[in-house]
């Protein structure tokens, strides 16, 4: 069997990206902030002073700006809602918004690729403060000028924001700026379409631990929750995947196209992945095999089809293969290849008929001459290794009976499929016992 | 991962059923209240078997409307009075969160005086019951598990039976209750068109509807549930019918019979006594004291879902208190505060419960309407966004609790 092609994208590197400076502490930018709330309602004015109408609502681009721009206003004029393009603004104070020019034209308002409109999709709405680690609700939102352009540059998620606005009158007051999260620090997960994101936001969830990302995940719904796992790298979502329950995992990938499902679970461990679609409706699961790598979804296919009380079922088929004619210089580069996965303790060495000889740690690799053939390191103690049909108990005793960190498991022509490290083993057991049919799933205990 | 090859299919089934049950049962249960009870025993002692039908209708509209607040919950993950903040503004939500926070303190004094009086007919001073049920009900929902707590409700929710053995203990005639539940018909005089609209109101309480919504988000079930989620809220739902439908019986075959008239629950149980025995009496209150129990823990509960959902700061049950302080500060308040009242000498507790049903009167309405349109909304709701057939179903349930709502307000003001 070969290597699987997974990628192997070194997340470990993407979650210490060192994150930009905060607008927000520009004691400039700090003082010229803009109530969005506040805002909403005030007059739009032509130049000259003569008011077009009154503020619905203010549309936004994302893109790769970590600070969204204003694209255009929603301004009511009559009875009737038109857009106006953020280019003609000329001055944005907390009571009034100037137009650069005496004469405007009228569109309809028609939602384009990528915009959102702060109130109607994402004041009042969940966000995720990624400092804080928790969901929250937008009280209200800062604009303020930032390279030629009216941006969203801050959040305000506090309470006393909030009831600020239930007021009449009071909605004028100032920003209080330390209440105020810096954009850059929340990934809000507004409109399916354009998910508010930025790099710096994107940075910050890189940095979580995917168990507590996993958590975020679950208190998220539908459209928010795809939002955010559409914003992940998918390395880190995949991680965030395997930490979650597993009937909210269910749920999750049903909500998710076929196709972001087939790179998620690919991404994830083959044993992990493999337990989660052994869960899913049948046609579930085809319509994810079929947008899966093809060598992946074969491998998957495999072991989806193992009982989890047996080994083949309880295996991860993640492992490095060697040939005993390979040098201990190809077999270190292929671990420093696969460097990511945790499983890399070693290299599995078969013969040329593809059978297994022995298994070399990577610290006899390290003693070894570069140049040396694998087969010169082979000997014993070789490796315990079960069959794919060698029941949990069998394999406990195993465990027990060698003291090794693995075991590796053969098919029918010894041929190695898969390993059986000790937290496989600890999945299993946690797995088995849950439902108390643990005596009866394994004689032994 | 759940091992499926170690129990059988119909076990898996039980077994899933069981772990979805809760959000109906509890929520639904837990409008058959002390005030509710009152109602029941009120329209069964002045208008005999004739208004059951009334009890049935309020039953259906309350499966229907539990079905869509827990549906909401679980598809959109977020409580009432945040979704109310999100789509009709800060406003809508904070009015509607502080309309439930007063209404439901009024509530749980009302659960608090069931206590008082139906352990007054065990000869126990309120001074000693009131208190003992805060601190217990208090210390359960704050000290237990999630878990935990769901089956200490189930078990207080058992206590239900005592009507369902008070109703055959006395004798009702049964083709006259059948008669009752299949034919409607009123008395239209301002009295019975009051009690029927009071048996609707208790039914569908606004902090009913605002639990079992954030119920089934704190359980985190998921749409997968909704199936299983649908028999616990029929179930719920019919055993909320079936035991008002006893409390009407008992109080038609007796009270009714002989012509004496009752003001609460407690008055129905003494009323029992000479009638149908001791026993009837006593159990009788035990029922009322388990609902009260139960209620008594729900909206304090209930309060600070939404309460914490309106601050956008949504906190669960299995959240400790240095998480959630506000959460836990709305639910000792709640408590505090109704317990301080009932045991206030010469409260003006009649008039407390009068404000409390016009308040959970009002709020209904914008409640529903709310709800409704959340649930048409396909951003909110997605594939289980309300079809035709549904939207015309809540239409109709809306237009008809508008109406006794109008009729209720009216002879209450009147």
């Amino acid at each position: 069997m070969k290597t699987p092609p997974v990628k192997s994208i070194n997340t470990v590197a993407k979650r210490i990206v060192g994150r930009n400076e905060l607008v927000l502490q520009r004691k400039n930018i700090r003082e010229s902030l803009v109530s969005v709330a506040g805002l909403i309602g005030k007059p739009v004015k032509y130049q000259g002073g003569k008011e077009i109408g009154r503020l619905v609502d203010v549309v936004v681009r994302h893109g790769e700006d970590s600070y969204p721009p204003v694209s255009g206003l929603i301004v009511k004029v009559g009875q009737s809602k038109s857009f106006i393009d953020g280019a003609r603004i000329s001055k944005l104070t907390q009571n009034e918004i100037q137009l650069s020019s005496a004469k405007v034209d009228l569109t309809e308002f028609t939602r384009r690729e990528g915009e959102s409109l702060l109130d109607a999709d994402v004041l009042d709405h969940q966000i995720v403060d990624v400092n804080g680690l928790r969901v929250v609700r937008s009280s209200d939102l800062y604009l303020a000028p930032l390279d030629r352009e009216i941006r969203v540059v801050g959040v305000d998620i506090s309470f006393k924001a909030f009831l600020r606005r239930i007021f009449p009158g009071a909605l004028g007051r100032g920003p209080i700026p330390k209440h105020v999260i810096d954009w850059a620090n929340v990934a809000s997960l507004a409109h399916g379409s354009g998910v508010v994101r930025s790099n710096e936001s994107r940075a910050a969830l890189g940095q979580l631990r995917p168990a507590d990302l996993a958590d975020l995940i679950e208190d998220l719904a539908g459209r928010e929750r795809n939002a955010l796992i559409e914003m992940l790298d998918p390395d880190l979502a995949a991680d965030a995947l395997e930490e979650m329950e597993d009937d909210e995992l269910q749920g999750l990938l049903r909500g998710l196209s076929a196709q972001r499902s087939a790179e998620l679970i690919s991404r994830m461990e083959p044993d992990e992945g493999a337990e989660v679609l052994r869960d899913l409706d049948s046609d579930h699961r085809e319509s994810i095999f079929m947008e899966m790598d093809i060598s992946v979804a074969k491998q998957l296919r495999k072991l989806v089809e193992f009982d989890e009380t047996l080994a083949g079922g309880i295996m991860t088929s993640h492992m490095l293969i060697t040939h005993e004619a390979d040098t201990v210089a190809s077999a270190l580069a292929l671990l420093v290849e696969h460097r990511g996965r945790d499983i890399s303790d070693g290299v599995v060495v078969v013969d040329a008929k593809g059978k297994l000889l022995d298994h070399i740690q990577i610290i006899e690799l390290i003693a070894a001459k570069p140049s040396a053939m694998l087969s010169s390191l082979m000997g014993p103690p070789y490796p315990t290794s079960v069959n794919l049909n060698t029941r949990l108990d069998e394999v406990i005793d195993e465990f027990a009976n060698n003291r090794g960190s693995s075991i590796i498991v053969v098919d029918e022509k010894n041929k190695p499929v898969g390993r059986i490290l000790a937290d496989d083993l600890v999945d299993a057991l946690a797995s088995t016992s849950d439902n108390q049919g643990f005596a009866q799933g394994s004689g032994a205990l | 991962m759940a091992n499926k090859s170690l129990m059988s299919p119909k076990k898996i089934r039980i077994a899933a059923l069981l772990a979805v049950m809760g959000p109906g049962l509890i929520a639904g249960l837990s409008d058959n209240d002390p005030a509710g009870i009152t109602t029941y025993s009120v329209l069964g002692a002045d208008y005999g078997y004739q208004l059951l039908w009334v009890l049935v209708a309020s039953m259906l509209a309350l499966i229907v409307l539990h079905d869509l607040a827990a549906r909401i919950g679980v598809v959109t993950r977020q409580g009432m009075i945040g979704l109310i903040r999100q789509k009709y503004g800060a406003r809508a939500g904070t009015l509607s969160a502080g309309a439930l926070i007063l209404a439901n303190i009024g509530t749980m004094t009302a659960e608090f005086a069931g206590i008082a009086a139906a352990g007054q007919l065990f000869g126990f001073s309120k001074y000693v019951t009131v208190p003992v049920a805060a601190i217990a009900v208090s210390f359960l929902v704050l000290r237990n598990s999630f878990s935990t707590v769901e089956k200490v409700f189930f078990v207080i929710s058992a206590g239900f039976i005592a009507y369902i053995i008070a109703g055959f203990m006395a004798g009702p005639d049964w083709g006259a209750a059948a008669k009752g539940v299949l034919i409607p018909t009123i008395p239209f005089t301002q009295e019975a068109i009051f009690i029927a609209t009071a048996t609707i109101g208790t039914t569908l309480a606004p902090w009913g509807l605002a639990f079992i919504q954030s119920y089934a988000v704190d359980k985190r079930l998921t749409k997968d549930d909704l199936k299983l989620l649908r028999v616990d809220v029929w179930t719920g739902s019919l055993l909320t019918g079936v035991i008002g439908f006893f409390v009407v019986v008992t109080c038609a075959a007796t009270l009714h019979k002989q012509g004496i008239q009752i003001n609460d629950a407690a008055d129905a149980a003494k009323a029992l006594e000479p009638l149908a025995g001791t026993m009837a009496k006593e159990l009788f209150a035990i029922g009322l004291i388990g609902a009260a129990l139960l209620a008594a823990s729900i909206l304090p509960l209930s309060t600070a879902y939404s309460v914490s959902d309106l601050t956008g700061r949504p906190a669960a049950l299995d959240d400790s208190p240095r998480e959630a302080p506000l959460f836990y500060l709305t639910f000792g308040l709640m408590t505090g505060i109704s317990a301080f009242l009932i045991l206030i000498p010469g409260a003006p507790l009649i008039k407390i419960l009068v404000i409390t049903q016009i308040i959970n009167a009002i709020l209904l309405l914008p409640l529903l309407i709310y709800m409704f349109g959340i649930s048409k909304d396909k951003q909110l709701m997605g594939e289980f966004v309300a079809t035709r057939t549904m939207k015309t179903i809540y239409s109709i349930i809306i237009a008809v609790v508008g109406v006794a709502i109008s009729c209720m307000l009216w002879f209450t003001i009147n």
